[in-house]
């Protein structure tokens, strides 16, 4: 446990983002630390996914920099083969491949990618199957399994690369309600073990009990960046306080 | 008249001459499928390019192949191409060459559309693990779409065993032209030639694709199990 | 079937435009070349195209043997241009294709039952002929037609899109026609009396006559007169006179009668020999 170590792994600064000419982002800066977990909120399309896509390089940016370790990922030499290693990402859609077994699923990065020893990957899988309760289901196919078991093999996957941080996209949004907490408990499992990450959810207790500091952003920008007790009892832009009314019956 | 009908089948060098003839239809065939899936692959997985420009020409190429007849495409070759060059290829070889093309043209766009079919999101959670631009195909996306275009490869590869009728016109003798030519030997002697050598033919062009489309419904099996 | 037959003559047009733009390159190269004859010496085979299907001109029998009435004399030319009648070399070529074989040098004779035409004369240079068809009448031995004059009021049973149809409609309108699709069905009718005879190629008629017993051909030629020759490449002087040549000295020996006895007599009998042989180039 190292929270509010002060060593900084990700900073964005003046990120700025747009598509055909339409700013999906606008002047972000926010900075995670080692071990911190930072969940980002706001309503539909404000631009929290797209904000962590960038951060994967799956998506370009038109402005402003991000830094992984102090070194800048805006630069044409960066390699993103490299980076993705060091940054594991989990996506709402159930993305696990499905002509692969589950074991098939979560070697194919080590083994392939990172050239690591077979025994060795599979002795890692197998613990942390075992951790999200589905060390049984090593030999299945994805069709098999539920959509809360994909989601969570498919965070097996990306911690089997070792990643220094791991962005969740909305991970439980397609999900049945009665499969979320599954998916969610595994998540606030690494956070206890100091996991460090960056979290779009709509879950409004969840993010509260697991995150270090709430990110709050409305049409493309940064409104409010505050302790979770802070945003959720006494948050300090009317904006914030109107989307938190909504989740209020 | 009718008891000597299918005796013309066994007639002389009849029956050698007609699986002479099919192994002439069944090489062709089996070597064009074979280049031709493996270009196909290269094409399919070229023409998901971003560039407008490579995509036309991968239009071009298959439109080229589709609108203009085999049958034509094979004058070509034979008559037109070699003589303008003074070369001399064998009716055989350049229909093995056309056929290729073709397949290559079509199993392309078989194979453009399985990839293209196959959710964003793989590609996605192929680049999350770290994977290059070959290790995204080579794992993920080929082997999916090998899935996917299997029911229309398949139906490829029969059409283009039956095209193959086609290389008589450039001087092959294959198993359909062998067949005539035994009926037309035999036209007076035994009117009923056409009926077993035409089905006689039938059923080793059955024994070709037969175990095309039972080796699909293997793998088709295999997949969905 | 029928779309294969209406895709032959586009892919020829097709090839014969290339070949044109070929023409260029190619006739430099022959008219450098030695002589087409020294040509064929050298290679020590001649290559002939003839049918492999058309009975009994052309075709393949039982043991995989090129035999046939062109056959026999195309291996007779080889024997007097290379010594020996194994110096043959047959490729065997489908009607749609024949002047497309000549352009592209794959054959140096076509000698597959090719009809002179003014069409074909621009495209290849036909030899003398050695043989001639035209139209029959097959009828019934009871009511034997002898002219075509008695077929007028009366029904000509005829195959649709031949020749006989053609000329029927230009020349007897005042002749009634039974049209049918397949030749099987055309002599089918004759035999349960639907027509009075059959007008078809003499060829045809005289042969199913022969099989026939209780008809006869009244009428062995009708109408212009087709001649069939070997055929060469546009230009080709040389192998053309020797073929001339070879036809005449062959005539000398009535050669070309011996190939009808051979090859002919079983399927037409002795009594058209004269209606289908040309001897000697004329």
């Amino acid at each position: 446990m190292d929270k509010g170590s002060n060593e900084v792994l990700l900073e964005i600064m003046g990120l700025h983002k747009e598509y055909d000419g339409i700013t999906a982002l606008e002047n972000i800066n926010l900075s995670i630390k080692k071990g911190e977990v930072v969940v980002a909120l706001g309503p539909s399309g404000c631009g929290k996914s797209t904000l962590l896509r960038c951060l994967n390089g799956l998506e370009s940016i038109q402005g402003g920099d991000i830094k992984f370790r102090n070194k800048s990922l805006i630069n044409k030499d960066v390699n993103w083969q490299e980076i993705r290693q060091h940054i594991g990402m989990v996506f709402q859609s159930y993305d696990l491949f499905p002509h692969m077994t589950v074991m098939e699923n979560i070697l194919l990065g080590p083994i392939k990618v990172q050239k690591r020893n077979k025994f060795e990957v599979m002795e890692q899988a197998k613990q942390l199957l075992d951790r999200v309760g589905l060390l049984e289901r090593l030999n299945s196919y994805p069709r098999q399994l539920s959509g809360g078991q994909k989601q969570r093999i498919a965070i097996v996957r990306a911690l089997c690369m070792n990643p220094d941080i791991m962005l969740f996209d909305e991970v439980t949004a397609s999900l049945d309600p009665e499969m979320v907490r599954e998916v969610l408990e595994v998540i606030l499992g690494l956070a206890k073990q100091g996991m460090t990450m960056v979290i779009v959810t709509h879950e409004m207790s969840f993010a509260q009990a697991v995150a270090d500091k709430i990110v709050f952003i409305d049409k493309g920008s940064i409104c409010e960046i505050s302790e979770p007790d802070v945003f959720f009892t006494n948050p300090e832009t009317e904006r914030a306080k109107h989307f938190l009314n909504i989740f209020q019956y | 008249m009718q008891s000597l009908g299918i005796s013309v089948l066994f007639k002389g060098m009849n029956m050698q001459r007609l699986f002479d003839g099919l192994l002439v239809t069944a090489k062709i065939a089996f070597i064009s499928i074979v280049i031709g899936s493996f270009l196909g692959i290269v094409l399919g997985v070229i023409w998901t390019s971003k560039s407008k420009w490579i995509r036309s020409v991968c239009r071009i190429y298959l439109e080229v192949f589709r609108i203009i007849p085999i049958l034509v495409w094979l004058f070509i070759m034979y008559f037109g191409v070699t003589t303008a060059l003074n070369l001399h290829v064998s009716g055989e070889i350049t229909s093995i060459i056309v056929f290729t093309l073709w397949g290559a043209a079509e199993m392309g766009d078989i194979v453009r559309g399985a990839l293209e079919s196959l959710p964003k999101h793989q590609i996605e959670s192929g680049k999350a693990i770290g994977l290059s631009f070959w290790g995204l195909y080579r794992y993920i996306l080929i082997p999916q779409a090998i899935r996917r275009m299997l029911p229309g490869a398949i139906n490829l590869a029969t059409r283009m065993v039956k095209t193959t009728s086609l290389v008589v016109l450039i001087g092959v003798i294959d198993v359909i032209k062998v067949g005539q030519q035994i009926i037309e030997f035999s036209r007076l002697e035994v009117p009923t030639a056409s009926f077993w050598v035409y089905g006689f033919v039938f059923i080793l062009y059955f024994i070709i694709c037969y175990p095309l489309s039972m080796l699909a419904k293997r793998l088709e099996n295999k997949w969905n199990g | 079937m029928i779309k294969i037959k209406r895709i032959i003559p586009l892919a020829v047009s097709v090839v014969l435009a290339l070949g044109v733009l070929a023409g260029c390159s190619a006739s430099t190269n022959t008219s450098n070349a030695k002589s087409s004859i020294d040509e064929i010496k050298e290679r020590g085979t001649i290559k002939i195209g003839v049918f492999s299907d058309k009975n009994p001109f052309g075709y393949v029998d039982a043991n995989g043997k090129n035999q046939g009435f062109d056959v026999y004399i195309a291996k007779r030319f080889a024997k007097d241009l290379l010594g020996d009648e194994s110096k043959v070399e047959f490729v065997l070529v489908d009607a749609a294709s024949r002047v497309a074989y000549l352009e592209s040098n794959k054959v140096d004779i076509i000698m597959a039952n090719f009809t002179v035409t003014d069409e074909r004369k621009q495209k290849v240079d036909f030899a003398n002929p050695y043989m001639k068809v035209s139209l029959g009448i097959v009828s019934p031995d009871s009511a034997l037609i002898n002219s075509i004059d008695q077929l007028k009021g009366k029904k000509a049973i005829v195959a649709k899109g031949t020749t006989a149809e053609t000329y029927l409609t230009k020349n007897y309108p005042d002749i009634e026609q039974l049209k049918f699709e397949q030749y099987t069905e055309i002599f089918e009718a004759l035999k349960d009396g639907r027509g009075t005879a059959i007008v078809n190629d003499n060829t045809e008629v005289i042969a199913w006559a022969k099989q026939n017993p209780g008809f006869t051909v009244g009428v062995p030629s009708l109408g212009g007169q087709d001649t069939i020759a070997p055929a060469v490449k546009k230009g080709n002087k040389e192998l053309l006179d020797w073929i001339n040549n070879e036809l005449t000295a062959l005539g000398k020996e009535n050669f070309i009668h011996k190939a009808y006895d051979v090859t002919l007599a079983d399927v037409y009998g002795e009594d058209y020999k004269e209606s289908l042989v040309i001897e000697g180039g004329k």
